[in-house]
C-alpha cells in the first residue's frame, strides 16, 4: 500500500513539477526556484512518511512514523533510566533519602559541616535523585520503567536549591555510608538524561536542576519526605542507635509514601507520623541546622521554591503520568483520520448511512491510502 | 474535467502548500505562481487517483456527526473499521469523511 501510495505522490510532485515549469518560465523565474520547489516538497513528504522514498527520496524512511514520534520518546526515557544501574546500588538507594531529608529539614547541628559539605553536593544530589527513583523503580521495574522516568524529571527541578541543602545531610550520610562513589556514578548516568534541559553547570548533577526547577515541587516533597524519613535515621546514628535495616524499611516506605508526601509539607509530615511512625523528634532537630544552612546560602531560595512545590509535589508523580498520558492522547489526537473523497451518492435508511465515494486520500493511522472507490456503512 | 481542492488538505497537499508558504515568504516565488502550482496540483492529483489508483475499500463504523453543507459531506465516525483489498483493517477512533459532489 505505502509504496503504491508514495508512487502515486511522487507521480503527482514530478507531473506538478513538468506542467508548471512553462508558467515558471513565463514568469521568470529561474529553473532554481522550481527545483528548490520540488526538493522542499518531496522533503516534507518523506518526513511526513507519504514518501517512502522507494526512488531517491528513499533516504528517509517514515513509513513508521506513525509509532515514531512518540516511541522515540520512550525509548530515551528507557535509557537514561538506566535501572540497572540505579538498583544495583542498594545502599544508595538507601542513602539518598538521607540526604533529601537533611535539605527538608535543614536544622542540622553542624552547620560548618554542612557548609563543608554543601560543595560536594551537587554530586550527591544526584545520586540521591537516583537512589529515590531506584527505590521507585524497584517495586515494579518490569513495565513501570516510563512512569518512573518522569517522576524523576519532575523531582529533579527543585534540584540545584535543594541540592546544596542536600548535600549536607549526604555528606554526612555518605561519611557514615560506604557506597559515595556508586552514587555518584549513577548521578552522571542520570546528569544524560536530565542534559536536555539544562545543563550542568556544575555537576552532572546539574543537568538535573534545570529539569528539577520545573518539577521542583514534586522533588521537594519528595525530598521532604525522604529527608523526614532521612532525618529519622540521622537520629538514630547519633543515639548511636542507627540501625540500617531500619533506614533502609524508611527509605522504602518513604519512597512509597511520597506521592501522599508531595501535599504540603505540613500535610507530608503530618502524613509521615502516623505511617511510619517516624519519630517528630527526628524532624525537629534536623530542622533547624539545615535553616540556618539554606538562610546563609542561596539554598535558601531554593527552599522557598520548594515550598511554592510543596503544593504542587503531590502532583509530580501523577502528573508525570498524567503528562505522558495526555502526550499520548494528544498525539492520537493529532493524528487525525480524514478521508478526503469525492461522493457519488449518500443515502440513508432510517438510522443506517450508505455512501459511495471515489478517488478519495484516506490519512488513517498515519498511512495514507489511495482508493478509487469507497462504500461507506454507517449506523447513526 | 473537474478539479477539486479537497486534495489539498491531504498530506501531499498539505506538505506542498507549506512549501510554497515558505517560499512566498521568503520572496524566492511569488504569490501568482504559487496559486498556479496549487491549481496544477488539484488537477494532476485528481488525475492521479483517476488513473493510477485502482483500490476499493469498504468503511464501516459509527456515525457520530454528519452534515451536508455547499456541497460537501462530512461524517464523523467513531471506530470506524477500513478494509482494503489486501484485507488490511484498520480502526480509527475518530474519522473525517469529507466528499465532494462529483
Amino acid at each position: 500500500m505505502a509504496t503504491t501510495t508514495s508512487a502515486v505522490y511522487i507521480h503527482v510532485i514530478e507531473d506538478v513539477i513538468n506542467k508548471v515549469r512553462d508558467e515558471f518560465i513565463q514568469s521568470g523565474a529561474e529553473d532554481s526556484v522550481l527545483n528548490e520547489l520540488q526538493a522542499l516538497w518531496e522533503m516534507k513528504m518523506m518526513h511526513c512518511g507519504a514518501i517512502c522514498g522507494p526512488i531517491e527520496r528513499s533516504s528517509m524512511p517514515k513509513q513508521p512514523v506513525a509509532g515514531g514520534p512518540i516511541t522515540p520518546v520512550h525509548d530515551l526515557n528507557v535509557p537514561y533510566e538506566g535501572t540497572e544501574e540505579y538498583e544495583t546500588p542498594t545502599a544508595e538507594i538507601l542513602f539518598p533519602p538521607t540526604p533529601l531529608q537533611t535539605p527538608i529539614q535543614t536544622p542540622l547541628p553542624g552547620t560548618a559541616e554542612h557548609s563543608m559539605y554543601n560543595l560536594p553536593t551537587p554530586s550527591e544530589y544526584p545520586v540521591h535523585d537516583t537512589g529515590g527513583a531506584t527505590t521507585e523503580l524497584k517495586p515494579g521495574r518490569p513495565s513501570p520503567y516510563m512512569q518512573p522516568p518522569s517522576p524523576w524529571m519532575n523531582q529533579r527541578p527543585l534540584g540545584v536549591d535543594v541540592n546544596v541543602a542536600y548535600v549536607e545531610g549526604r555528606d554526612e550520610l555518605d561519611r557514615g555510608t560506604p557506597n559515595p562513589n556508586a552514587t555518584q556514578d549513577f548521578f552522571t548516568m542520570s546528569s544524560g538524561k536530565r542534559k536536555r534541559e539544562e545543563l550542568p553547570p556544575q555537576f552532572h548533577t546539574s543537568g538535573y536542576l534545570p529539569q528539577q526547577d520545573g518539577a521542583g515541587d514534586a522533588t521537594f516533597e519528595f525530598f521532604q519526605s525522604e529527608a523526614s524519613r532521612g532525618s529519622s535515621s540521622f537520629n538514630v546514628r547519633g543515639q548511636g542507635s542507627g540501625n540500617p535495616d531500619k533506614l533502609l524499611a524508611k527509605v522504602m516506605g518513604a519512597s512509597s509514601r511520597i506521592p501522599q508526601q508531595d501535599g504540603p509539607i505540613a500535610d507530608g509530615y503530618d502524613d509521615l507520623y502516623p505511617y511510619q511512625g517516624v519519630a517528630n523528634e527526628d524532624y525537629n532537630t534536623v530542622t533547624p541546622a539545615g535553616h540556618d544552612l539554606q538562610a546563609g546560602t542561596p539554598i535558601g531560595g531554593a527552599k522557598n521554591e520548594g515550598g511554592d512545590d510543596d503544593d504542587e509535589p503531590p502532583l509530580n508523580e501523577n502528573d508525570d503520568d498524567d503528562l505522558d498520558d495526555i502526550d499520548e492522547e494528544g498525539e492520537e489526537q493529532n493524528t487525525q483520520h480524514l478521508v478526503l473523497a469525492q461522493f457519488d451518492k449518500v443515502t440513508r435508511t432510517k438510522s443506517r448511512w450508505k455512501c459511495t465515494l471515489k478517488d478519495g486520500i484516506m490519512h488513517i493511522n498515519n498511512k495514507d491510502i489511495l482508493f478509487t472507490k469507497a462504500n461507506g456503512e454507517f449506523e447513526f | 474535467m473537474a478539479t477539486f481542492e479537497l486534495y489539498r488538505r491531504s498530506t501531499i497537499g498539505m506538505c506542498l502548500t507549506e512549501t510554497l508558504d515558505e517560499m512566498v515568504s521568503n520572496g524566492t516565488l511569488s504569490p501568482e505562481l504559487a496559486i498556479q502550482v496549487l491549481i496544477q496540483f488539484d488537477k494532476s492529483m485528481t488525475e492521479a487517483l483517476e488513473t493510477q489508483v485502482k483500490s476499493k475499500v469498504t468503511i464501516k463504523g459509527h456515525l457520530h456527526t454528519y452534515r451536508f453543507c455547499d456541497n460537501v459531506w462530512t461524517f464523523i465516525l467513531q471506530d470506524a473499521l477500513f478494509k482494503n483489498e489486501d484485507c488490511q483493517e484498520m480502526v480509527g477512533r475518530m474519522n473525517d469523511t469529507y466528499s465532494i459532489i462529483v
